[in-house]
């Protein structure tokens, strides 16, 4: 019979840490001397000099901590907003929007909708300055969303992928860092600057599980995973699923950017001269091997 | 004469064989004679085979020219009879390897006692080891003479009154230029002090639980190995990752000639009698290698010691520090 010890677990987690050698060993505690006297009564100065609390005895009461409000007085605080400044934030755009958007012909359904051509309707924008990492597609006014559109946005839900599946469109969602939402959400400012066109960063730690589910339609999850969860969410919901392949716009519904690209048919590095009406093209070894990585 | 038997053997084919089996009769001392015979013996004490049927198992002349050593059929360990084991504490499993060949073989199962070597790492224990072993040999040497015992006058450099100067009875005095220091080192002076005895013990057992714990502690059948070349010695090492510094522990003391010879000019894999085995090499070195007889020895030593009845030895005395040469 065995059972696992105090030595055993002592031994397991000893498996995990450096090897033990001569520069890492700590040393053994010290035996403190008695602080009292060693006469009768324990000495007349109690361990301490001539004077003051020990002398005296006059000990702080417990649970005294010096210049703080004592731990049991201390009322206890949940920082709820915690680092909340430092937060994604992504403002909500309604599926009723959209469709009012599109219906008032602020947004045109021939061309893929993103995070541009959202801002470009100058009735919603995005403020990376208050950390807006783009727009989240909400579920309002999904009995109405009757547009087949290929859109990409930046948040979502699984109601509205199937809303938005259901009519025959697609949906992805693609991360954007700040840099380059500057970018996207008013190209025209961003190209009067002269500055190249930036490269999409890939998302943060926390974000990478997100943009890489294919439930989510994530646009770093691997497409044939994702043609699975299309079917898989019509079964689910109970409808049929359009096919994409028989679609007369299916060029359309199937254009993706890169992921390190912000505008379709620009690539990152690229500078566009809006005077001249012309674009420069990296050709530097160093920048090319930036841009491409 | 051995080296010759040595080397003679690496380099004759397997037409000689007949020969180096009449010369093995000729060296009972050396590397050649440890071979099937003796780790038969070995293993049938730990697997609790009768004497009756101490079999020598035949070697064919072919193992004999591949390996240069010749061993029983594998496994040659399964099972190892421990004293003492503590109630409700299964014992702790080693494999047993080889050194005969670069690549890792496995040849058996190992069983340790739970109390040497899956005993609580005292970590602190072991620093005091360390400490004892550091500090029992040092001599501080430092010496500064007082004021009685520097050269020259013992006069009053001046008189006390009338000469304008300061007051000054002695030209040796501590705050004179060249003055003697008071209080300062009286050396020779010994660090020696004596461990108590349960520490030691505690410290080894502990020292070699950790070893054990991250796979740092080997242990293999013998130390023979079939070239005295140091390149394999750290061929060997480098392929199984065990680091640069490897410490050898065998139950003799006269070590194997050829890893002898193999390790001579590596300075940091080192070969050491059981009796020399302490803390202080175990932790310096990155591996600790024991044989089989080597771990036979240390088991039994310590656990006869972890368990004797009279706990308080003479050598269990604890010497302070200056007791001995102040």
């Amino acid at each position: 019979m065995s059972m696992k010890s105090g030595s055993d677990w002592a031994l397991a987690l000893l498996r995990t840490l450096p090897r033990v050698g001569l520069m890492n060993l700590p040393r053994e505690p010290f035996r403190k001397h008695p602080r009292t006297g060693r006469g009768q009564h324990g000495g007349k100065l109690h361990g301490g000099p001539q004077k003051g609390s020990y002398q005296r005895m006059s000990y702080p009461r417990l649970g005294w901590e010096p210049r703080k409000v004592p731990w049991y007085v201390r009322v206890p605080m949940e920082n709820y907003y915690k680092d909340h400044h430092l937060k994604r934030q992504y403002p909500p755009l309604s599926l009723g929007t959209l469709q009012l958007l599109i219906d008032t012909n602020r947004i045109s359904t021939d061309e893929p909708i993103d995070l541009t051509a959202i801002c470009n309707t100058k009735l919603h924008e995005v403020r990376p300055q208050e950390r807006h990492y783009g727009f989240h597609l909400t579920v309002d006014g999904i009995d109405t969303f009757k547009a087949k559109v290929n859109i990409e946005v930046q948040w979502t839900s699984e109601a509205v992928i199937a809303a938005v599946e259901k009519n025959g469109g697609t949906i992805t969602t693609s991360y954007y860092d700040l840099h380059s939402i500057y970018a996207a959400k008013d190209p025209i400012a961003w190209f009067r600057t002269g500055k190249p066109i930036p490269k999409r960063m890939i998302p943060p730690e926390d974000a990478i599980e997100f943009y890489t589910n294919p439930k989510m339609r994530g646009y770093l999850a691997d497409p044939e995973k994702v043609a699975e969860e299309r079917l898989v969410l019509a079964q689910k919901y109970g409808y049929e699923l359009p096919k994409i392949e028989e679609d007369p716009q299916r060029d359309l519904l199937l254009k993706r950017k890169d992921p390190r690209q912000i505008f379709y048919g620009l690539e990152p590095g690229w500078v566009v001269n809006l005077r001249d009406k012309c674009i420069l093209k990296p050709k530097d070894e160093a920048l090319l091997q930036y841009y491409s990585n | 004469m051995l080296r010759q038997i040595c080397t003679g053997r690496l380099s004759v084919s397997s037409a000689c064989c007949s020969v180096i089996l009449s010369l093995r009769g000729l060296s009972p001392n050396n590397v050649v004679s440890r071979s099937a015979s003796t780790i038969s013996t070995l293993v049938d004490s730990f697997t609790l085979k009768k004497k009756s049927e101490d079999i020598v198992p035949v070697v064919t002349e072919d193992v004999e020219v591949e390996t240069g050593l010749a061993r029983g059929p594998l496994p040659l360990i399964t099972h190892r009879e421990l004293n003492y084991l503590p109630f409700g504490r299964a014992s702790r499993q080693a494999w047993m390897e080889n050194l005969d060949t670069i690549e890792e073989q496995k040849l058996g199962l190992v069983d340790l006692h739970p109390d040497v070597f899956g005993t609580f790492p005292r970590i602190e224990i072991i620093q005091s080891n360390m400490q004892w072993q550091m500090l029992y040999k040092k001599v501080n040497w430092t010496f500064a003479p007082s004021r009685a015992e520097l050269p020259g006058s013992q006069r009053k450099p001046w008189p006390q009154k009338g000469t304008g100067r300061a007051r000054h009875g002695h030209r040796k005095a501590p705050q004179w230029h060249g003055g003697g220091k008071p209080h300062g080192p009286r050396g020779p002076k010994s660090y020696y002090y004596m461990l108590p005895f349960d520490k030691r013990l505690h410290g080894l057992c502990s020292m070699l639980s950790v070893k054990h714990a991250q796979d740092d502690l080997k242990i293999v059948d013998t130390l023979d190995i079939p070239t005295d070349d140091p390149k394999y010695m750290e061929d060997l090492v480098d392929k199984r990752k065990w680091g640069v510094s490897v410490l050898f522990v065998d139950d003799t003391d006269i070590a194997p000639k050829n890893l002898a010879l193999a390790t001579d000019s590596i300075g940091h894999m080192n070969i050491m009698p059981v009796y020399g085995l302490n803390v202080y090499s175990m932790l310096k070195h990155e591996t600790l290698v024991l044989s089989l007889a080597a771990l036979n020895k240390i088991e039994e030593k310590l656990v006869f010691h972890l368990n004797r009845h009279n706990p308080r030895p003479p050598t269990a005395r604890k010497i302070h520090k200056g007791s001995f040469i102040s």
